[in-house]
């Protein structure tokens, strides 16, 4: 019993083995389309379809790499199931580094608050639609990578739905094994990918891991790849042992901090430190370079993200943290 | 005791003064004021001009000056130092190399010295900023990035004379090994260029990379650095440091990128690369190796694009030309 045919876009699998191809998300005025790479890995074996997701923001390229890092290790015949990988998700703003289309005109620009899209609805929407039409269809796990700010980034999200969409993500993010995690409730993230997949029953999960255009290594994109190998393991796509990473966080919530002030600003924390009300997250300087006060966490938690200066606005995300952790894990 | 007057910055004795310099005004009127710090000892010498952010995102320069400037004692100087560490104070803001308001071409203030009173919103910012500049600079050194954290290299003005003598004085007490003596026709309309035709000497340093891709520690040594150049000019009591030996370019090459594709180099900073050899490489949208990027010429990387991504035409590599020992 092998897997059947399918064909998303113009990739188009005959059997095991590597189909490329682009889906057409929408039109440039010129009247050339705007398509997404799509490459499907299908296995000898039956199996889950695994459908991976990156640059659903434009500019977050540490997880185009590690989807590419793991395609090229993937042998079809080592493969139990498909791998779906759009790894260039948004792809206007791939090609100009930024986080947003710069063709989405007024607003909902976020794509990933965006699925599972609208046919007729604004660009964004669009390009959601035309992209969640296809997963829902096919996959049966979905991982999805995204970056924050500096390269030290390493946390993962999980969709913790009840029933079994819930467990299987849980089992998905345990596999992938970074310790700062968050059991992301159902009223979260709403239009994100993976929480409108888990609604519709497909277990998912974010991960978080370097940071945005070049801030990342290729350490992390290796380790990435080896990660999701193991959530492969994990799921049965791959043959072998799954590495235990040690205990996840299952943070309850976060919080996204923005900044109440401007000035130059140099953060004088990491991602994974701990935090208390009151630790001292960065130091401000005015223009004239004269120290200017420091920039203090109004919460108890973890640092998944902090800003990396060298420059501060007011309302710019100063620090993300991960709040209430379920396991004492320090 | 010359009066000294940039901006509303205005300087008539030993001390520490500040102030803003008007380059421009926002069309609801707002004016476009950049930060001025004058610091002056009690005895006369050489007025260090200093400039940072001449491209809005290259900040480590601005730090850099900003390092050195907390560190300073006018008790313990000679002369003044004049610190403007934020230029192109509207691209600064937004992030970006140029400013946000230029419309039409010209936007590289570093092409636009000495500047126009009536020219475009860039010239007229370079006109601002040059004024007092040739006013007041007995020497000036201009801090630039590149784009990755390992940037560390210089330019000095080599005009020829005492002005070429003056700035290798300058380079060699700040120290990277990796130097261009920079000829009058490179750089035209850079600050450095300009101000070194009206027979000030001139120092580019080159350090860190665009954005927040820079370290402190770059920022400290830095601050050092230009203590020690202070020492060679008797701004500041004190032996200076011996750096060396230098590599002296005679030229560079800004070599673009033939391929598109997805980039990662393979090189670093100060690497001595030969003609040929692989430098980065290239991979399609669907992760498939797609080729090497070779040097093109041979001699020490100054500069190499930090990846992601690359788009035909963007800057590929930096490369010092032709190094000797010096």
């Amino acid at each position: 019993m092998s897997l059947q045919d399918i064909k998303i876009g113009d990739a188009e699998t005959m059997g095991p083995g590597v189909a490329t191809g682009r889906l057409k998300l929408a039109d440039y005025p010129d009247g050339s389309p705007m398509a997404t790479p799509v490459i499907i890995v299908t296995g000898e074996k039956p199996g889950k379809t695994l459908w991976l997701h990156g640059c659903v923001h434009g500019n977050e390229y540490c997880g185009t790499f590690i989807i590419h890092e793991l395609l090229r290790s993937l042998d079809p015949a080592e493969l139990s199931g498909r791998v779906v990988a759009l790894p260039a998700l948004n792809i206007t703003a791939f090609n100009k580094n930024q986080r947003l289309s710069p063709f989405e005109g007024y607003g909902g620009g976020d794509m990933n608050r965006c699925f599972p899209g609208v046919e007729g609805g604004p660009l964004t929407s669009q390009f959601a639609f035309a992209v969640y039409t296809e997963m829902k269809k096919h996959a049966d796990l979905f991982v999805d990578f995204h970056t924050a700010m500096t390269p030290d980034v390493n946390w993962a999200l999980y969709a913790a739905y009840g029933g079994e969409t819930g467990k299987v993500s849980r089992v998905l993010a345990k596999a992938w094994g970074y310790r700062d995690t968050l059991a992301t409730p159902t009223d979260m993230l709403v239009g994100s990918a993976f929480m409108t997949a888990a609604s519709d029953g497909i277990p998912s999960m974010i991960v978080e891991a370097g940071g945005k255009g070049p801030a990342f290594t290729r350490e992390t994109v290796e380790d990435g790849a080896e990660r999701l190998r193991n959530v492969m393991r994990a799921a049965g796509l791959l043959d072998g042992d799954v590495t235990d990473y040690g205990p996840i966080a299952d943070f309850d919530r976060f919080e996204w901090v923005s900044a109440p002030r401007g000035g130059l600003f140099q953060p004088m924390v990491k991602c994974g430190d701990s935090i208390e009300v009151g630790t001292r997250l960065g130091r401000f300087y005015d223009i004239y370079g004269d120290d200017d006060g420091f920039a203090e966490s109004p919460r108890k938690g973890i640092v998944l993200a902090i800003h990396p200066g060298p420059i501060m606005t007011n309302g710019e995300t100063l620090v993300h943290i991960g709040l209430n952790p379920k396991e004492n894990i320090l | 005791m010359r009066t000294i007057e940039v901006g509303t910055a205005v300087s008539d004795e030993a001390g520490r003064v500040r102030g803003k310099l008007d380059i421009g005004a926002l069309p609801d009127g707002t004016p476009v004021e950049i930060p001025v710090e004058i610091v002056r000892g009690a005895e006369d010498g050489p007025v260090l001009w200093l400039h940072g952010c001449v491209h809005g995102n290259e900040y480590c320069g601005t730090y850099i000056i900003h390092e050195l400037m907390r560190s300073l004692k006018p008790e313990a100087l000679k002369g003044t130092v004049v610190a403007l560490p934020v230029l192109n104070l509207t691209a600064f803001l937004k992030n970006q190399r140029m400013s946000p308001f230029e419309q039409f071409g010209g936007g590289d203030l570093n092409r636009c010295f000495p500047g126009r009173a009536d020219g475009s919103v860039t010239e007229q910012i370079a006109h601002a900023i040059y004024t007092p500049l040739k006013k007041y600079a007995t020497h000036l050194v201009d801090f630039h990035t590149a784009f990755t954290p390992d940037t560390r290299w210089m330019l000095y003005s080599a005009p020829g004379g005492e002005v070429s003598d003056k700035a290798e004085t300058m380079a060699r007490a700040f120290g990277y090994r990796d130097t261009l003596p920079s000829p009058p026709d490179l750089l035209v309309g850079s600050a450095i260029t300009t101000a070194a035709q009206d027979g000030i000497p001139t120092l580019i340093v080159e350090a860190g990379g665009i954005g927040p891709a820079f370290e402190m520690s770059t920022v400290e040594d830095a601050g050092g650095r230009l203590q020690n150049v202070m020492r060679a000019l008797g701004m500041l009591e004190g032996e200076v440091t011996e750096y060396g030996p230098f590599n002296y370019f005679t030229t560079f090459a800004w070599c673009c990128a033939t391929t598109a594709g997805l980039f990662e180099r393979t090189v670093s900073c100060g690497d001595t690369v030969t003609k040929g050899q692989t430098i980065g490489r290239y991979y399609d949208l669907y992760g498939k190796p797609n080729g090497e990027a070779t040097a093109p010429e041979s001699g020490v990387v100054l500069a190499i694009h930090a990846g992601a991504l690359m788009a035909r035409g963007e800057t590929l590599i930096h490369i010092g030309l032709n190094p000797r020992e010096a």
